[in-house]
């Protein structure tokens, strides 16, 4: 089966669109086009599977401009997820250095917000607004692609 | 000056030369030697422009070489390798001052670098079979002398095996080949040779064809008789690399264009055949083994076997559309093949002279152990980039109006010639154009990974860049890649009396090298100086939009360089020759035959986690393993046979002797 054919019988499998989320108030300045670079900071890789599934044809998150490049240099914002464990305490704070401004730090799930699971942990060094500063937030544990989406719209204002 | 009067002056000169380094105190020898080779290879200059300017009487001696007596006499052609020649000389002349005083190079090399640049120099000159068997062999013996300079490393002795062999291996076939052809036309004198060679059966113009272009082919390093080559000119003291590598060389290939295609050619179509195929295999394989070498000598070597198959491409292209009936082309050809000898002799030079400064400085001729010199040698790193984008093809650098016209060449014969031509033509567009490709990845290795990024060992983090004199001969190299590489139509007046004296050129328009070149007959033209300027203000264009964009930018801040969250950027991050190389060494795999070791040891109480990696990669030269290696095991079985005749008793001996004697007399009668 050639490639077109099979293009022509999966045909097209995104969802459709839910209705446009309000903007949110936080960053303003990365607006319709958002590259994003991904930190897992001590994360159960619970989150990761739900981002994978973000990007993936069905809930297709790029028609909407969030993008994952593959460096903070090529960066507007950060999708960090997880606790933040002592020994990533350190990258974290350079990833967010490298990435130029201006830029959105998004904490994705609620062990990034507060710790959910993992609270107390003796690695734990605590959520992701202990170490860096926090633009947006989605909750949930693990968030849904819809729920990663709402935000991300929300930001890029599509 | 007449030609008895710049034989004489030459002889003297090198003589002198030679005698003034024996003599020369000390602290003034590196002085004096690189005074020595300088003149002498001015001497060549001067001698050259005048053979190129017409009108130089032969030279002939009749009590100097045995047998024979010498014969010179210089023609345009000649003319042309000893300017090539001659300006190396000088440029290593100078260089040569600043690197003795760095304590590489004893007396002895040292005196005898003007004797090889004067056999270097008289060998285009050779007008006798003798007088060119003679001045060829005293070539290899002093460039044997030379490359052992170091003879105390094991390396170099090796090498110096090697030389010695393959040299005189070539040197045989040769005097055999030549001996045959002047047998056979009952002269030895090459005007004599040339009016005769007609007159030759096929089958002796064949086989005198062959030999040659074997011998000569082992000088200029095709392969499989190159295997001498990348041993040999990376183990020699940078200035002797230089000249062997820019200068003699091109004698190889000097020697199949008087042998072969002038005094025996034109001949039939397959000898074009077969100079084009070997050439096309050792641009290729050149080009491969450059790719993937980590010694920076080594590397320089291989792109010269590389550059010399280029040339013999474009010969062979030469013969074989003469031979079919399209002069046209066939000029445009052998064009390129003297306009890339020209542009190689330049930036090959100067890549060795660089890359003997970067030894001088460091000891260093491991890539791997390179890195940072950029900021600690600039003239080095500059003179290496300019010959790094000469040899890598591209527009701007020296090498690329060679291959721009050997392309042209190859492109526009396919119409006209039949069959065989349109059959190979295209499959020689695609050598040349892997060729070309490869060596831009070469050179883009030897000089990334090597000179820009952080030191990865503490003799490249230690150096400093080199004396006056040594940063003199390289800006002239320099300067002759630039010129060569902008304004190829310096040659123009050279090239036009030289292509009348070659088969592929004669009676032909020839191709035009001005500021525009163009190509009667063909309907190709392209400007280097345009191209040139076009890039200058290109750049300019862009500094000047990043300048006006930068005010509306915000301020800069400083940060730390981004390491992928792991902490700081170490040397040992950077990409290496043999990481670099490593997806071209999977790719030719099957060329290549890289020797893989990877072993992986667990803990023994937990089988599933690694204790250790080990990776081990060694190349060696495929060719070299599966062609010589069973040959020397031969020789070696045949040695040993031997030598249970040697038993050491006289009695055996003088029996040996009487035998032999009895045998002579006997087959003699
Ligand atoms: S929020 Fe839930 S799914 Fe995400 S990392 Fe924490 S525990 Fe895992």
């Amino acid at each position: 089966m050639g490639l077109f054919a099979a293009i022509r019988r999966v045909g097209r499998i995104a969802e459709p669109a839910p209705p446009r989320p309000e903007s949110s108030a936080a960053p303003t300045l990365v607006r319709g086009s958002l590259q994003l670079r991904h930190v897992d900071a001590g994360s159960c890789n619970g989150c990761e599977i739900e981002l994978g599934g973000c990007f993936s044809p069905v809930y297709d998150a790029e028609r909407y401009g969030a993008r994952l490049v593959a460096s903070p240099r090529h960066a507007d914002g950060l999708l960090v997820t997880g606790v933040v464990t002592r020994n990533m305490a350190q990258a974290l704070r350079d990833t967010v250095e490298a990435t130029p401004q201006p830029r959105v730090v998004i904490a994705v799930g609620d062990c990034a917000r507060n710790c959910g699971e993992f609270a107390g942990g003796y690695g734990v060094l605590g959520p992701v607004s202990d170490v860096v500063a926090v633009d947006a937030e989605v909750p949930g544990c693990q968030p849904t692609p819809t729920e990663i989406i709402h935000v991300l719209r929300q930001v890029t204002g599509r | 000056m007449s030609g008895p009067v710049l034989a004489a002056v030459l002889a003297a000169v090198t003589v002198l030369a030679c005698l003034a380094v024996l003599a020369a105190p000390s602290r003034a020898l590196p002085s004096v030697a690189g005074a020595g080779a300088g003149v002498v290879g001015a001497v060549g200059v001067v001698y050259g422009v005048a053979a190129i300017s017409g009108g130089l009487a032969p030279v002939s001696v009749g009590w100097l070489v045995p047998l024979a007596g010498l014969r010179l006499a210089a023609d345009a052609t000649s003319g042309l390798f000893m300017v090539v020649t001659g300006a190396v000389g000088v440029v290593v002349g100078i260089y040569t001052a600043g690197y003795a005083a760095h304590g590489h190079m004893g007396r002895t090399p040292l005196s005898v670098l003007p004797l090889f640049l004067a056999c270097m120099l008289g060998v285009p000159l050779a007008d006798s079979v003798t007088t060119f068997l003679f001045l060829w062999e005293l070539m290899a013996l002093s460039s044997l002398l030379l490359v052992l300079a170091e003879a105390r490393r094991r390396e170099v002795r090796d090498a110096g095996v090697w030389c010695a062999a393959m040299t005189h291996l070539g040197f045989v076939a040769v005097l055999v080949g030549l001996v045959v052809f002047a047998a056979a036309a009952g002269a030895e004198g090459f005007p004599e040779l040339s009016a005769s060679a007609a007159s030759l059966s096929p089958a002796t113009r064949s086989a005198v064809f062959l030999l040659t272009v074997a011998g000569f082919g082992s000088k200029a390093g095709l392969v499989p008789l190159h295997a001498w080559l990348p041993r040999a000119h990376p183990e020699a003291p940078g200035p002797v690399s230089a000249l062997m590598s820019a200068a003699m060389v091109n004698l190889g290939i000097y020697g199949i264009l008087r042998v072969d295609v002038t005094l025996l050619g034109p001949g039939p179509r397959w000898w074009g055949l077969a100079l084009l195929a070997a050439g096309a295999v050792t641009a290729v394989y050149g080009v491969l083994q450059a790719a993937v070498a980590t010694d920076l000598k080594r590397l320089l070597a291989y792109s010269t076997s590389e550059n010399m198959g280029l040339i013999c491409v474009a010969l062979g292209t030469a013969m074989l559309l003469t031979a079919s009936g399209i002069p046209a082309v066939a000029a445009v050809a052998m064009t390129a093949a003297l306009v890339h000898l020209v542009g190689h002799a330049a930036f090959k030079s100067l890549g060795f002279l660089a890359a003997g400064a970067v030894a001088a400085a460091t000891g260093l001729r491991d890539l791997d152990a390179f890195g940072g010199l950029a900021p600690r040698m600039p003239t080095t790193t500059a003179a290496f980039g300019i010959a790094a984008l000469g040899a890598s093809g591209l527009p701007l650098g020296c090498g690329f109006v060679g291959e721009w016209l050997l392309l042209q060449s190859l492109v526009h014969a396919l119409p006209a010639g039949g069959t065989m031509v349109a059959l190979v033509m295209p499959l020689t567009v695609g050598v040349v154009a892997l060729t070309t490709g490869l060596g831009t990845a070469a050179m883009v290795k030897a000089f990334g990974v090597g000179f820009l990024a952080r030191p990865r060992s503490a003799e490249a983090e230690r150096a400093s860049e080199v004396g006056r004199a040594m940063a003199v001969g390289m800006g002239l190299a320099a300067l002759a890649c630039g010129v060569l590489a902008v304004a190829p139509a310096v040659l123009a007046p050279a090239l036009s009396r030289v292509l009348p004296e070659l088969p592929a050129g004669a009676g032909t328009p020839q191709p035009r090298l001005g500021a525009l070149l163009r190509l009667p007959g063909v309907g190709g033209s392209m400007s280097p100086a345009l191209l040139a300027l076009g890039v200058a203000a290109g750049v300019l264009l862009a500094f000047g939009a990043t300048q006006w964009r930068a005010r509306r930018r915000p301020a800069p801040r400083t940060a730390e360089l981004w390491a992928c969250g792991g902490g700081a950027l170490t040397a040992r991050m950077q990409y290496t020759a043999t990481s670099f190389a490593e997806p071209l060494q999977r790719v030719f795999d099957g060329v290549l035959r890289p020797d893989v070791e990877l072993a992986v040891t667990h803990y023994s109480q937990a089988p599933y986690l690694v204790a250790k990696v080990t990776y081990r990669s060694r190349l060696r030269d495929t060719v070299e393993t599966s062609l010589y290696t069973p040959v020397i095991r031969a020789v070696a079985a045949a040695a040993r046979i031997a030598r249970r005749a040697h038993m050491g008793s006289i009695h055996a001996y003088l029996a040996y002797g009487a035998a032999g004697l009895i045998v002579a007399l006997l087959v003699a009668r």
